[in-house]
């Protein structure tokens, strides 16, 4: 069976107007996204095992990354609206992915002097700024990797030809011989 | 003193929509005209992220000048108060 993450991979290549996702997949709307990310914790609280301080930091991260999908590309869509949501829980791994304008994209409306995908995952991660000028805002992903660095949860988010890492609790870039047009999270836990 | 559970908003306070329209609500119909202490509970909060704290916690510091935050053991509320 084919794995959440190639899945992902599948879908934001394919070309406008071809849809791979099942309704249960894809969350065109905010709305849709929050509701099955309450089912998700619904299912995750049900499971003896689960620690829910880590649970709940854990269902934090997905609504921040998922959210962010809808705030930095409400009307700018490249084609299909909403994020490709699903978890894996056997294989213990999460996705988000979005067909939208990318971070460089979002980054270069409030710094143009942004290069490349590589500087501007670095300053979506790093720096206190958001592509939604003139509002304050901008610490969404700071909060994503300080829980995931205290909790050991691995997030890999790729966007154009970079990836943003967190994993054994630090936090490092680097470019990819992938391009993904828009962003694609993968969250293991 | 006004006292706002936040658990009226829901388990699960999550995007900044939602954290604008709390705001807005809680405007309208909890909070209080003048400058007062302002209590914030929140029992029940199961998880916070910061786009709906800094929609709601913050606007709530900047218009009063007494807020005391309670019950903010979960680790999400913890983690989430302390990046705003």
């Amino acid at each position: 069976m084919e794995n959440n993450t190639i899945k992902a991979k599948r879908w934001l290549n394919t070309i406008s107007g071809e849809n791979i996702l099942s309704k249960q997949e894809h969350c065109p709307t905010r709305d849709i996204f929050q509701a099955r990310l309450d089912k998700i914790r619904l299912n995750f609280e049900s499971k003896p095992e689960i620690n829910l301080d880590i649970l709940y930091s854990l269902i934090a991260i997905i609504g921040e990354i998922g959210n962010n999908a809808y705030d930095h590309n409400l009307g700018k869509w490249r084609d299909m609206m909403g994020i490709y949501f699903d978890v894996d829980f056997e294989n213990k791994t999460i996705v988000v992915a979005d067909r939208g304008q990318g971070i460089l994209s979002s980054i270069q409306k409030v710094k143009p002097e942004t290069k490349n995908d590589l500087e501007a995952l670095k300053v979506a991660f790093t720096e206190v700024i958001s592509g939604r000028y003139p509002e304050k805002r901008g610490n969404g992903l700071k909060f994503v990797t300080k829980v995931s660095k205290d909790l050991g949860i691995q997030i890999n988010l790729h966007s154009g030809n970079a990836v943003a890492k967190i994993e054994n609790k630090k936090l490092s870039f680097e470019n990819s011989d992938q391009t993904i047009n828009g962003v694609l999270a993968i969250i293991k836990y | 003193m006004t006292e706002i559970k936040l658990k009226q908003f829901g388990e699960m306070l999550l995007s900044r929509p939602a954290g604008r329209e709390a705001w807005l609500a809680a405007q309208a119909y909890s909070l209080p005209k003048d400058d007062e202490k302002i209590i914030v509970d929140f029992d029940g909060v199961l998880v916070l992220s910061p786009s709906w704290a800094d929609e709601f916690i913050t606007k709530l510091k900047e218009k009063y000048s007494q807020v005391e935050l309670i019950n903010t053991s979960n680790a999400s509320v913890k983690a989430s108060l302390e990046i705003i």
